[in-house]
């Protein structure tokens, strides 16, 4: 369960500048459910996942995950909560362009002190199931766009989390592999993960196996 | 949690650093160069100075040497008595010694007499002269030879005795005794020592000279006045005091460590460049990494963990390169080039070999002036990045 209560968040541009990308905004998403969160550019999609990935925290109100307080975890312990909880798929991707496929699938395990058997079992899972597997060795530089998205959802799965955290996952494929992502889409949800998506893709409205669309306007959440 | 090692994140190092392996093979380059430079000069100097001491330690008090046109001759060992008989001249010792020319290497060789029943001018033929009889073997016809001249000498397929030419060109056999072990390499290098009898014999000097005499004075505050009173009373030679000689074996130290000085505030100067690069922050693609580990669930812990790894490898490997090379170019090579720079004070003493001091004090002072530095410097820019909300770094 995922509660965002009376969540504020104000960034200081400068000394009197302020932008207030959240304004008391009430949210709870429900274990095993898949909310799309839609919107315009900039309207605070991106600040709601991360408040709920603890990547930042908010200027007043409470975040909370299986009633754990998120907001309040000091760094150590935000690192450790997204380690077992969190698989966050960014708009950007955020792969290291140096490495390979499998170790940028690694990378979340990296952390666990993990035996080399459980590593290679768990990252061979995912890029099976994400259809990465043949480009296990290849650079991630060299792969096309839809190829490194892939690899992005695999490494947000390997740790098996309970929550996937998507922003804007087809702002940058073309339509056939969007179409395709929706259906990793489904196979998550069946899963029976926690799925919250930011888009402004319509391919996402009014899909059956979707529980909720929110709009979000101007940080708030409209009714 | 698991307590072993976690390869995972020494293997993301050793990835990290071969993703930049041009930048960091320059650093392991000029680290390496500077370890090499500061650690040569270190034990260069440590030797020189061991070597430098041990030869002023056994330099005899006053040296009195018979001159004539300007040039040195055998002395009459009927002025001992007169010497002697100067208040505060504690002994008068006879010495007998020469060089001689060894054909086939093209080199000189010293040879020294000594005779057990004397005092001795130097500490190491006090042990030599207690430990080793030379009247035991071959009937007082046998020698001890330097290592360089053992060296030389085998060369020539001498290995159990040598030949010497006498003046009037007849042949003397001498047993080859042993290695002569001084204290100091530079001392025993060239050397030869054997009994006096034999090396009259040899040289065809005179029971009634020697080729100078040493002094020895019970206060050594005493030796410039007992200088001059031997000068007065002997107007024809020439007195050396260790005063004199210390005087110009310092001054060639002093100068050449003014040079190594100057070395080593470079080597430390462009080190110091390396670790201001370093620590002054990361490149916007470094700090996103951080970001992104961050975001994966890495701590700050890990991330840091992660970075020592890579500073460590790259700056522990680069020392441990500069100690070993270090330690071949001074003890095997000898140095060449930097030695060079000691010119003036192989032309003392023609040949000299560094002796090889291990001094840990010395590698764990380049240790410290760099291995650690170096890894701070890596680490404050990255903790700095690592502590700050993962959202802002990767934005
Ligand atoms: N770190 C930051 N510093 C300053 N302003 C920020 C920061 N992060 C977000 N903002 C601002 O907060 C507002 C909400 O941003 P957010 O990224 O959540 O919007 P979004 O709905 O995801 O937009 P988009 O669809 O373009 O991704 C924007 O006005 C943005 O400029
Ligand atoms: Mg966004």
């Amino acid at each position: 369960m995922i509660a965002l209560n009376n969540v504020t968040k104000i960034y200081k541009l400068g000394k009197q500048e302020k932008i207030t990308a959240l304004d008391a905004v009430n949210l709870s998403v429900k274990e095993g459910e898949l909310v799309v969160l839609r919107g315009a550019s900039g309207s605070g999609k991106s600040t709601i996942l991360s408040l709920i990935a603890a990547l930042s925290k908010p200027t007043s109100g409470e975040v909370r995950v299986d009633e754990k307080h998120i907001a309040k975890l000091p760094d150590h312990f935000a690192s450790c909560y997204r380690r077992d909880n969190i698989g966050f798929i960014f708009q950007k991707y955020n792969l290291i362009a140096n490495l390979s496929v499998k170790d940028n699938i690694l990378l979340p395990l990296v952390p666990l002190n993990p035996d080399a058997r459980e590593v290679e079992e768990k990252t061979e899972a995912v890029m099976k199931r994400f259809h990465i597997e043949h480009k296990r060795d290849t650079m991630v530089r060299n792969l096309s766009g839809g190829e490194q998205q892939r690899v992005a959802i695999a490494r947000a799965n390997v740790n098996n989390p309970k929550i996937i955290l998507a922003d804007e996952p087809t702002a940058n494929l073309d339509e056939q592999l969007s179409n395709h992502f929706i259906e990793i889409l489904r196979e998550l949800k069946a899963l029976g993960k926690t799925i919250i998506i930011a888009t402004h893709d319509p391919l996402f409205f009014g899909l059956d196996f979707v529980d909720r669309e929110i709009e979000i306007y101007k940080g708030k959440i409209a009714l | 949690m698991k307590n072993k090692f976690n390869i995972y994140l020494l293997e993301y190092a050793i990835n990290a650093l071969l993703r930049q392996k041009y930048k960091n093979f320059f650093i392991a380059t000029v680290f390496t160069l500077l370890t090499f430079l500061l650690t040569s000069i270190f034990f260069i100097t440590n030797s020189i100075r061991h070597e430098l001491d041990a030869t002023l330690e056994a330099l005899p008090q006053i040296i009195v040497q018979k001159i004539k046109a300007g040039r040195h001759y055998d002395i009459d060992v009927a002025a001992m008595d007169e010497i002697l008989a100067i208040s505060g001249v504690s002994d008068v010792v006879a010495r007998v010694w020469g060089y001689y020319y060894f054909e086939n290497a093209g080199v000189n060789f010293s040879i020294v007499g000594i005779d057990k029943y004397e005092m001795q001018y130097k500490n190491s033929f006090i042990k030599l002269s207690e430990n080793f009889d030379f009247d035991a073997i071959n009937g007082g016809e046998s020698m001890l030879i330097g290592k360089g001249v053992k060296r030389t000498m085998e060369q020539s397929y001498y290995s159990e005795y040598f030949n010497f030419i006498k003046p009037d060109g007849t042949l003397k056999k001498v047993q080859i005794a042993g290695v002569f072990d001084a204290d100091t390499e530079l001392e025993s290098n060239d050397m030869i020592v054997m009994s006096k009898d034999l090396l009259r014999e040899i040289f065809d000097i005179q029971e009634s000279s020697a080729t100078d005499l040493v002094v020895k004075v019970a206060n050594p505050q005493e030796i410039p006045t007992i200088a001059l009173k031997i000068k007065l009373s002997f107007p024809d030679t020439r007195i050396i005091t260790n005063q004199d000689l210390q005087v110009s074996y310092q001054n060639i130290f002093d100068y050449k460590s003014g040079i190594f000085l100057a070395l080593f505030v470079v080597a430390l100067f462009t080190f110091f460049i390396i670790i201001y690069d370093k620590s002054s922050g990361l490149t916007s693609e470094e700090k996103r990494e951080i970001g992104i580990l961050k975001a994966l669930g890495w701590t700050v812990d890990d991330v840091l963990k992660e970075k020592f790894y890579e500073a460590f490898l790259v700056s522990f490997f680069s020392y441990g390169l500069g100690v070993g090379l270090a330690l071949a170019y001074v003890y095997i090579l000898q140095a060449p080039l930097l030695s060079a720079i000691f010119v003036g004070y192989s032309q003392l003493k023609t040949s000299f070999e560094l002796p090889f001091i291990f001094d840990f004090q010395t590698l764990f002072l380049v240790f410290f002036l760099s291995v650690p530095i170096y890894i701070a410097a890596t680490l404050i820019p990255s903790w700095k990045i690592a502590t700050l909300e993962a959202d802002e770094v990767i934005r």
